[in-house]
């Protein structure tokens, strides 16, 4: 139980240290996309009943920010202790692997649920700024749930890919290549009832949909897929990354590069 | 009584080597003991470490630390152990005190300041205890890493080179730091470089070369089965001598190199010199290194007369 504080801790010490980082970056993304998709181009559209663009954004904002930060602290935490080499010091010491894995993950979280208050924060000023409405949760337990089941799974994702990893590259690779595709075509931006069928059944296996649109029902009360769906999908994501998190610790490496 | 050490035919093989790095090992640290595994580069001894540390799997052999298998109940085994890697660990984000207090955390010491300020006071790291690694002399990271490998009080302490890249006052510092803790109770097991230093302060040695152990046993012992006693007699002028021991003549200078079981007494009546030609008798005993040589270049491990 120490062992998991203490990692809990350093993790946290570490991205405070990178403060600047971690509140500047979320605060001028989020005003930038809200500014360029929520004002400008989002003007006339209209995409529920009853919700505009703008807040239509902003959970999808929210969970963009809160999925990369999780999956960026994780991956950098384990892939910076392997390139300093102290990732032995956790093979040697008596921890568990699932206390690593919960302390990273959360640690993952509590970043990660930071730059979503950031992005919901601004989005909120904003819709206050240009409707004269506040931004209401409308389900505060339901948007907790998503929060939580984002931030652990992309934490676990994060470790698990950064204990395999044996460059900086294959970690960008996966950013770039899979990460960033999937976030944008999982209606961050758009509301797959606007695609072709074609396309609304090939979102719906892209399973990042189901936690931008769960978020997405917990603050606006409006949601492409079911919301018990999307609940049952990332409690399997979660059960699925869990083990392969659990699975890379035991197999991938704590060697130093 | 359990010892704080006992491998037995520990063999590894790593994936995609061509040979393998640790072919049938066994020894044993005996309680309050140092014990140095000495052996050239690539022989084996940080591989002969990670197994005990599990962050390698043995191929195959046991490895126990305090009769416990660290691949069956690594939690116990680890508390046991503090280790020192060979490489130097250069964590960018914290300091030195947070760097020890977490280090702490990992063996559940949530207070550990005491420990922590009196470790870095011996090691001679408290005015530096707010710098951050990078900031660190080699020296000083070095000592560091010591500090992180006895936080939590190990009562086996394996140190893997510990003494690379220190300078030789520091060196000397450290020996005596680790025959503290040797005298406070604790097992050591070492490896290094330095012959001389592991004359000064093992025990025990177990001389390991391309995998295999070549020698293992009381450090004085083998440095009386594997070295010679060199005599050198210097006479006022010069004088015809003649013995099988003799091996060079330099001026009135003679060079004797004699079997370490064979006394002064019996070298001088055998070799018979006049009492009156002698200004001066140096004798140099054997050391480690030369033992060390023998043994590891293997062509012979008899000794050559
Ligand atoms: N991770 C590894 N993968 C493959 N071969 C290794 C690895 N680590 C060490 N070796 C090989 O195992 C042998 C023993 O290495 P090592 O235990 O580091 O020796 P020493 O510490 O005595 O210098 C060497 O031939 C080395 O190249
Ligand atoms: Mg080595």
């Amino acid at each position: 139980m120490t062992g998991f504080i203490t990692i809990f801790q350093r993790e946290i010490a570490r991205f405070l240290k990178v403060i600047v980082q971690t509140v500047i970056t979320p605060f001028i993304s989020s005003f930038l996309y809200l500014l360029i998709f929520g004002v400008s181009l989002g003007e006339q559209m209209q995409v529920h009943q009853g919700v505009s663009y703008l807040s239509f954004l902003i959970p999808g904002l929210m969970m963009m920010g809160l999925i990369n930060n999780a999956f960026q602290n994780a991956s950098s935490s384990v892939v910076s202790s392997k390139f300093s080499g102290d990732l032995e010091d956790l093979r040697v010491a008596p921890v568990t692997d699932q206390e690593i894995i919960w302390a990273m993950s959360l640690a993952s979280l509590v970043r990660g649920t930071i730059v979503a208050l950031i992005t919901y924060s601004v989005g909120a000023l904003f819709m206050y700024y240009r409707q004269g409405e506040w931004l209401m949760v409308a389900h505060p337990l339901t948007t907790l749930f998503f929060v939580v089941m984002a931030g652990l799974i992309f934490g676990m994702i994060g470790i698990s890919i950064a204990f395999w990893a044996t460059t900086f590259d294959q970690l960008s690779a996966f950013s770039a290549f899979i990460l960033l595709p999937l976030t944008y075509l999982g209606g961050v931006f758009l509301s797959i009832e606007h695609l072709h069928p074609f396309w609304q059944a090939v979102s719906k296996a892209n399973p990042l949909l189901y936690l931008i649109n769960g978020l997405r029902y917990g603050i606006l009360g409006v949601s492409d897929v079911n919301v018990w769906t999307a609940a049952v999908i990332s409690t399997i994501g979660f059960v699925v990354f869990f083990a392969v998190a659990k699975f890379s610790l035991k197999k991938g490496s704590f060697q130093r590069w | 009584m359990n010892l704080p050490l006992e491998i037995s035919n520990l063999r590894k093989a790593y994936k995609g080597g061509t040979v393998d790095a640790v072919k049938g090992v066994t020894f044993t640290v005996k309680p309050g003991e140092i014990f140095g595994l000495l052996g050239p580069n690539g022989a084996g001894k940080t591989t002969i470490i990670s197994t005990i540390t599990t962050l390698e799997k043995p191929t195959s052999g046991s490895v126990q630390v305090f009769g416990v298998d660290v691949q069956k109940d690594p939690l116990f085994t680890k508390r046991q152990i503090g280790v020192v890697h060979q490489e130097v660990i250069t964590s960018g984000f914290f300091d030195v005190e947070e760097i020890l207090t977490f280090h702490s955390g990992y063996y559940g010491l949530r207070n550990n300041k005491e420990r922590i300020h009196f470790l870095l006071e011996k090691l001679s790291l408290f005015e530096h205890r707010h710098k951050k690694v990078k900031q660190l002399s080699g020296g000083m990271k070095r000592r560091l890493m010591i500090a992180k490998a006895l936080v939590h009080n190990p009562k086996l302490l394996l140190l893997d080179e510990p003494t690379a890249g220190v300078d030789i006052r520091l060196r000397e510092d450290l020996w005596r730091f680790v025959e503290e803790l040797r005298n406070d109770g604790m097992s050591i097991l070492l490896t290094t470089h330095y012959l001389e230093e592991a004359q000064q302060l093992c025990d025990r040695v177990g001389i390991i070369n391309l995998g295999s152990l070549v020698e293992l046993g009381e450090t004085k012992a083998i440095i009386r089965q594997y070295t010679h006693k060199k005599i050198r007699v210097v006479l006022t002028e010069k004088h015809l001598l003649q013995s099988e021991y003799l091996r060079e003549v330099i001026g009135k200078e003679y060079l004797f190199v004699v079997p370490q079981n064979k006394t002064l007494g019996e070298f001088l009546s055998e070799v018979t010199i006049p009492t009156a030609l002698i200004q001066d008798i140096h004798i140099e005993e054997g050391d480690l290194e030369e033992a060390f040589l023998k043994l590891v270049s293997r062509k012979d491990v008899q000794v050559p007369l």
